[in-house]
């Protein structure tokens, strides 16, 4: 049982890092906790699901089912970026030297909009992605894990280590470093600050939007509300990590997923969304900041 | 715009005021609560169709007491604090009665507020017991209830299958919790349950759950609760490699929940539900109208349409819509509808409540066994 509970755990933890690094390199930058995160990936499942819907319709699906998978992941993502950037041009920007609550309140407002133009434009009914996954999968220490479950782990992997090596070996990383750590400085020294924070809002909005499509075809069902949960639950995970690390909120994602599972299998299952806010608690009683943040300097 | 005159502001007071007011009693007004949006909507739906065409057979023929009738459709989102604003708000617009609420957890709180202004509600799918067990005069159901309902599950598993170990998971609320504890009571001391625990309405992920579960090796998952869940329960089962087969109540009994779950991983799946309404000669000509109209017929459309029907023949047969006479109309009265015979007990429940059990066959659901068989 052990291990079936960590597999599934490292799943909904993978998903859970995707999304808390959004918020994380947000507030790194801008010190802004960007609360329609959640909503852009509950974005990306339905705008998989609408892609692959109109790949099946015009007979592309059944042609090459891998291609098709491939154009709805690239899509969905461009899409969602762009979702993210006009987020950040309509609701932050003009904000961005006014008191630290206004742009906050304008994240919850984006938060509220996205969700029912959602509920208005795709309707209140869940919707369901088409079963093309087989439910078989390789067994381990009599766990079985599926091979949608496989390909979301290491997909989640492979992304977060390519952004890790972005962020420490281009000139573009170096760029948003320095802006996380002075945007005034940064701005000093010729760094467009603006280009910097698109380029933080697009990364990020991509990387919530694969994790929504993974989602999507992982439980197979979205709904327009899906983001408010998982939103918070990553919000914990970057909190958890150290809100503002990146390291942080890849840690903090999959031992979010890891305790919740874990929690659910051996204590009780009831209360299986407590245990990951217990978690919370308890790390920021010992280390305030969060379990990878030193200093206030290193924020991303 | 900047300067509106207080004048203004208040004429616009007073025409909003007004025009809430007017035309009370030129119509009867029938209210009908249920979810309408949200991830539930396709069951309030299913409703509204069935009571909107009642109606309109009615208007047809001139109304009822002289007076067209009116429907107002009242969302609750199934969130029981929704539904008592919208019983309150149908109050207050002159509903003469209400079909209505859909789920239980609604159902038990809205008919306080009914009860308190003396009007009729009849809800067509409502199935927990303390529903009608609160001494209500003015409450009453069509379909049955989940002591009834639970006893016929328990039945089947003990008595056709001859099971010996089940686990049971509940979805936490009203209806769920209370239909996995009346199967729970019925099957109790007969056969070993290996679990039993709940899980969160909306949430998506059950694998920790269904993993506790495997390790015990049930012969059968009994699942208190309604179909999103119940799809991705049986889904995330079969991924997990658990061919034990599920039964669950009429919350599930949904094409949506083939669809959530897939066809191959729902196949055989238990239900209790009513016996099928398409099999009742009475209901033959109302289905045509329902399907020619709105698409497939719901699970509770024909339930709806009864409901409607014997609320509006009370009324006629009472002769005036004040509430206390139509209760007491209701309670004497035999109405015989698509459903065949209705007739109300003390309490107000249906007084023959047959359930049976379902099952999923190639992505249809199709009825299974009748109790005693």
């Amino acid at each position: 049982m052990f291990f079936q509970q960590f597999i599934n755990g490292l799943t909904v933890g993978s998903v859970y890092a995707l999304i808390a690094l959004g918020y994380t390199m947000v507030y790194g930058i801008l010190e802004l906790i960007n609360f329609a995160h959640g909503e852009i990936y509950m974005l990306g499942a339905y705008l998989g699901i609408i892609f692959f819907g109109f790949f099946t319709l015009t007979g592309l699906t059944s042609y090459s089912l891998s291609l098709s998978l491939a154009l709805t992941i690239i899509l969905s993502t461009a899409f969602c970026s762009a979702y993210g950037m006009t987020v950040e041009r309509i609701a932050y920007r003009p904000l961005r030297n006014a008191p630290r609550l206004s742009p906050l309140i304008s994240a919850i407002g984006m938060s509220i909009f996205l969700q029912n133009y959602v509920m208005l434009t795709q309707g209140a009914t869940d919707k369901v992605f088409p079963h093309i996954f087989s439910t078989g999968g390789f067994t381990l220490f009599g766990a079985t894990a599926t091979h949608l479950q496989t390909v979301i782990i290491l997909f989640s992997l492979v992304l977060m280590v390519s952004l890790h090596l972005f962020i420490r070996r281009t000139r573009m990383g170096k760029a948003m470093r320095a802006t996380a750590q002075d945007r005034i400085m940064a701005s000093l020294v010729g760094i467009n600050v603006d280009t910097v924070i698109i380029v933080t809002f697009v990364i990020g909005s991509g990387l919530a939007a694969v994790a929504g499509i993974m989602v999507a075809m992982y439980y197979g069902l979205v709904n327009y509300s899906i983001g408010y949960m998982a939103g918070i639950k990553a919000f914990t995970a970057a909190v958890l990590g150290g809100i503002g690390s990146i390291p942080g909120a890849m840690f903090g994602g999959i031992l979010l997923g890891l305790v919740e599972s874990l929690g659910a299998g051996y204590i009780s299952t009831e209360y299986k969304d407590a245990y990951a806010f217990m978690v919370l608690i308890v790390i920021l009683l010992i280390r305030p900041s969060g379990i990878f943040k030193k200093s206030a300097e290193e924020k991303v | 715009m900047r300067r509106i005159s207080t004048g203004t502001l208040l004429a616009f007071a007073f025409i909003l005021i007004f025009s809430g007011c007017q035309k009370k009693d030129e119509v009867i007004r029938l209210g009908v609560a249920g979810p309408m949006t949200g991830d539930q909507a396709k069951m309030g739906t299913d409703f509204k169709n069935g009571v909107i065409l009642a109606i309109e057979e009615w208007n047809s023929k001139g109304g009822v007491l002289g007076k067209k009738i009116e429907v107002m459709i009242a969302d609750d989102q199934h969130d029981p604090k929704q539904a008592v604003s919208v019983a309150n708000k149908l109050v207050n617009d002159g509903a003469a009665g209400i079909i209505g609420h859909f789920n239980s957890s609604c159902s038990i709180p809205a008919s306080d507020v009914y009860n308190r202004s003396g009007i009729p509600m009849i809800t067509p799918a409502s199935t927990n017991p303390k529903l009608t067990e609160k001494g209500y005069k003015g409450v009453f159901r069509v379909c049955g209830r989940d002591d009834q309902q639970g006893k016929a599950g328990a039945e089947f598993v003990l008595q056709r299958l001859k099971l010996k170990k089940i686990a049971v998971i509940h979805d936490k609320t009203t209806y769920g919790q209370g239909l996995a504890d009346e199967f729970m009571k019925q099957v109790s001391g007969k056969l070993d349950i290996v679990y039993y625990g709940g899980i969160v309405q909306g949430d998506k992920d059950f694998k920790t759950v269904l993993t506790s579960i495997k390790e015990k090796k049930p012969e059968l998952i009994y699942f208190g609760g309604i179909y999103p869940e119940a799809g991705l329960l049986v889904r995330q089962a079969r991924e997990l490699g658990i061919s034990t087969p599920f039964m669950s109540g009429d919350g599930v009994i949904d094409p949506k929940f083939i669809e959530i779950a897939g066809p191959k991983p729902a196949e055989g799946t238990y239900l209790t539900f009513s016996p099928d309404p398409k099999k009742f000669p009475t209901a033959g000509k109302f289905i045509e109208t329902y399907e020619k109209r709105f698409g497939e017929l719901g699970p509770y459309s024909v339930y709806a349409y009864d409901a409607a029907n014997i609320f509006l023949t009370a009324m006629k047969e009472a002769g005036t819509k004040d509430g206390k006479a139509v209760i007491d109309k209701l309670h004497s009265m035999e109405f015989s509808g698509a459903l065949g015979k209705i007739k109300f007990g003390e309490k107000g429940d249906v007084t023959i409540a047959p359930y049976v059990v379902w099952i999923t066959r190639e992505g249809k659901f199709v009825e299974h066994w009748k109790p005693g068989g």
